[in-house]
């Protein structure tokens, strides 16, 4: 019994993880274009750079919405405890979220852009510091008794979240301005590609900070990380990761336009397992592990054969409507 | 702790009674598109076409806020219900799973298609892809409705060291409170939605506006909503007698009925009344009596408990707010029924053509009029299904006390005040630009794509501006 519980944590912690990497990937270029959009000369290239997220950025988004109900069925205790003790990054990140929406939506229609403009890409903003702030707070560590939070609710006003926090704002707008490379031509592709080299180096940097730091936060890791067989099953990562930096470093200045948004995501999913493989077995760490916060096994599997069943299904179609609406985007507007 | 429970609960209450302004329209909305997109297909009549594009703008407007006031609720119960989450996610947070993988996914995934690809795919792929958002939406007031059920009449599983653990996945989904839940949502989201179709139609045939053109989508609306109408208050009256049976505090709450009526009699119903908790009684109340068995239990001397027999500690508190929200949306229920009655014996007669329907003036009167009346039944209707649990979070397992963060008031405090300005704005610039997007009209001589498409698509080649009508 101990055994099959183990077993689903981990299944339900893999596909978490899934969920979380299409999330980060998906809504990071979104927020990262959404960012970007503050150093937009004209709103006819606002317009266009808006234009790359029109038909997919609600999608993006519903992969938050989904990591959440998900969170919440599959690790309940761990839903109610990270929220609870992330409770101002987690609201200060839902109302950049509340204004993002009603930003875009609403300044197609208004006469006067600027105030909604600004609203979009400060949200944008917003939203990626309280997620990055809200990582480095789960790295720190949750204190918790009996499952109930006993932290302060400004834990996360510490200097390590709010590293964590300027590595993910950089991260997202990396993963922007390659997206810009993919999706636009003329001036904004070289624009693009600019911020994309600068924000590469930037990310690449408080990457090897937080690298080098989180040992030092968070113990558990440091054992892990320096002892056998842990260290060699984490060697890849950081060595995938390098690699994909310098290949990305390299595309850039080739000038290629899909292979920088690649080598990208490969870094994003090396950083995303080493994440992965340093927490587990917990998913709250000091506090919870992953059996101790999963739900029944009856509900671990009747999650698994719908929600897990479905999570393909859902790739498709969402590749599908990056698929109808590929290609560059010349002109402002949602309609491409 | 009492004022973070009070704050977390208003929190929760505004959010909630926000964020179900915006899906109740978008699910019925979503299936008038699919009716319009439909018809201009089978039919090839062009106005069908330009319905389905001058609606989708009202559409989007609203589906945009809906969005942003409903990713908060997704992590509401984490961030001010953490003891609640945790003792009862084993079922709740597994529906909610469910709902963001059934419904919001395939909701998002397709409304781009929807929005946005009338050019870039056929119109039978959009056709589908309309389907598919107006699946998604349904199916996310299914999955919502299965939840808030389960609060309501708890089964299918058992509390072990203060956590509910599923034994039946059937008996807990299809618990008692579900179906009729399910059917009583979906029918004011079907009703709210004809009465703000029909509504702004016939505003446009009162300012003479395209009457011809609006009478199409008028008539849509009265041929669904003759029927919705009187099912959403049989639906009604099932919900209410599953309340009586499974929650018969917040049923006597709701009537302001104190004593239990002793075998043989009938419960006396009060029309009107100010009950009174502190006193533990109606201050005053006009009754008829007999009628409030007939309505329960549809039998004459049928047993309906009444508040007396649950300690003041169980009962629900906001005895006046319950009995009057109730009987708005029981008002309401009716209005719209009289005023279906009213327009099928118009349209009967042969008065809706566009020649004659303008010298019907109060009939488009009651019809314009009608336009918040879905809305207002709505929160009605949850401010009595949710108030009226109280004081349980989940009937029965768990009091709404236990099951809140312990928060910091002045931290609840600011959230709850972000979220008032937020939503502020929200309406604001909603009410104002779907004004200006009513105020401009529908284009009635927009050319649709064509049915049958010659050339195979290119997905590939760019698409020229003057193509894509906007």
């Amino acid at each position: 019994m101990e055994q099959v519980i183990g077993l689903l944590a981990d299944i339900w912690f893999v596909l978490l993880g899934v969920i979380l990497a299409l999330y980060v990937v998906l809504d990071g270029f979104t927020l990262g274009v959404g960012m970007l959009t503050l150093f937009s000369p004209t709103e006819e290239r606002r317009g266009i750079l808006m234009g790359t997220l029109g038909s997919v950025w609600d999608a993006n988004e519903t992969w938050l919405v989904l990591l959440g109900g998900a969170l919440f069925g599959a690790f309940p205790a761990a839903y109610a405890l990270l929220l609870h003790a992330l409770y101002i990054p987690v609201i200060i990140m839902l109302f950049g979220m509340i204004l993002r929406a009603a930003a875009f939506e609403f300044r197609e229609h208004a006469e006067a852009k600027r105030f909604w403009n600004l609203a979009f890409a400060m949200a944008s903003l917003v939203i990626a510091l309280a997620q990055g702030v809200a990582l480095g707070t789960v790295l720190q560590g949750i204190p918790s008794v009996d499952g109930a939070y006993v932290g302060s609710v400004f834990d996360w006003a510490r200097p390590f979240p709010l590293l964590v926090a300027l590595g993910v704002v950089c991260g997202y707008g990396l993963l922007g301005a390659v997206y810009l490379i993919l999706r636009t031509e003329g001036i904004i592709q070289t624009r693009a590609r600019f911020a994309a080299r600068l924000l590469a180096w930037l990310t690449f940097a408080v990457a090897v900070a937080v690298t080098v730091w989180t040992p030092f936060i968070y113990p558990q890791v440091a054992t892990k990380w320096f002892s056998l067989p842990g260290f060699f099953l984490i060697l890849p990562l950081p060595v995938a990761g390098f690699a994909a930096f310098l290949l990305l470093l390299r595309a850039l200045a080739r000038g290629h336009e899909a292979a920088p948004f690649v080598w990208t995501v490969v870094i994003f999913l090396a950083s995303f397992g080493g994440l992965a493989v340093s927490l587990h077995p917990y998913i709250v760490p000091p506090s919870l592990t992953l059996t101790q916060a999963a739900a029944s096994p009856a509900t671990l599997i009747f999650m698994l054969t719908g929600i897990g069943m479905l999570l393909p299904v859902m790739m498709i179609y969402n590749g599908y409507q990056y698929l109808v609406f590929r290609g560059k985007v010349t002109v402002p507007g949602y309609h491409h | 702790m009492a004022d973070t429970l009070l704050l977390a609960r208003s929190q929760f209450a505004l959010t909630a009674l926000f964020h179900i302004l915006w899906p109740v329209l978008t699910i019925g909305l979503s299936l008038f598109l699919v009716v319009n997109e439909t018809l201009w297909i089978r039919s090839r009549d062009p106005d069908y076409y330009r319905h389905a594009r001058f609606w989708s703008k009202l559409f989007i407007l609203n589906f945009g806020v809906g969005v942003a006031s409903g990713v908060p609720l997704e992590f509401e119960f984490g961030t001010n219900w953490a003891p609640f989450s945790a003792a009862m996610g084993d079922f709740f947070g597994n529906i909610l799973g469910f709902e963001g993988a059934m419904a919001f996914m395939l909701e998002a995934g397709f409304l781009g298609i929807m929005l946005f690809g009338w050019r870039r795919v056929a119109p039978k792929i959009h056709l589908f892809a309309t389907c598919m958002v107006a699946l998604g939406a349904s199916l996310s007031a299914f999955w919502i409705m299965v939840a808030n059920s389960w609060m309501q009449t708890p089964a299918g599983g058992v509390m072990q060291h203060g956590r509910f653990v599923v034994t039946s996945y059937t008996q807990a989904m299809f618990n008692p409170a579900a179906l009729w839940g399910v059917g009583h949502m979906w029918f004011a989201c079907l009703e709210t939605s004809l009465l703000v179709i029909g509504a702004l139609s016939a505003w446009y045939i009162h300012k003479n506006r395209h009457p011809e053109f609006f009478l199409k989508s008028l008539k849509i609306a009265i041929a669904a909503a003759v029927l919705v109408a009187p099912l959403q208050i049989f639906l009604g009256d099932g919900s209410g007698r599953v309340v009586f049976e499974q929650q018969p505090a917040k049923g006597a709450a709701v009537e302001g009925h104190w004593r239990t009526n002793p075998p043989g009699t009938g419960a006396p119903w009060a029309v009107v009344a100010w009950p009174d908790k502190a006193r533990q009684r109606n201050d005053w109340a006009i009754t008829i009596p007999g009628v409030l068995s007939l309505l329960a239990t549809h039998r004459l001397t049928g047993q309906v408990t009444g508040l007396k027999a649950f300690p003041p500690a169980d009962q629900p508190p906001a005895l006046p707010l319950l009995f009057y929200a109730f009987r708005l949306m029981v008002a309401i229920g009716f209005y719209v029924l009289a005023l279906m009655l009213w327009s099928v014996w118009l349209w009967y007669r042969g008065e809706l053509t566009a020649e004659r329907v303008g010298r019907h003036r109060r009939w488009l009167l009651a019809w314009i009029g009608a336009l918040p009346l879905g809305y207002l039944a709505v929160e009605s209707g949850w401010i009595v299904r949710e108030v009226g649990r109280q004081p349980w979070i989940v009937n029965g397992l768990m009091r709404t006390a236990a099951g809140v963060s312990a928060l910091p008031p002045g931290t609840v405090l600011a959230s709850l005040i972000g979220y008032a300005l937020l939503y502020t704005l929200l309406l604001t610039a909603f009410l104002v630009f779907a004004r200006r997007t009513l105020r401009k009209g529908p284009d009635v001589t927009a050319e649709p794509p064509p049915l049958k498409p010659a050339a195979p698509l290119q997905v590939n080649a760019p698409v020229p501006h003057a193509l894509e009508d906007d």
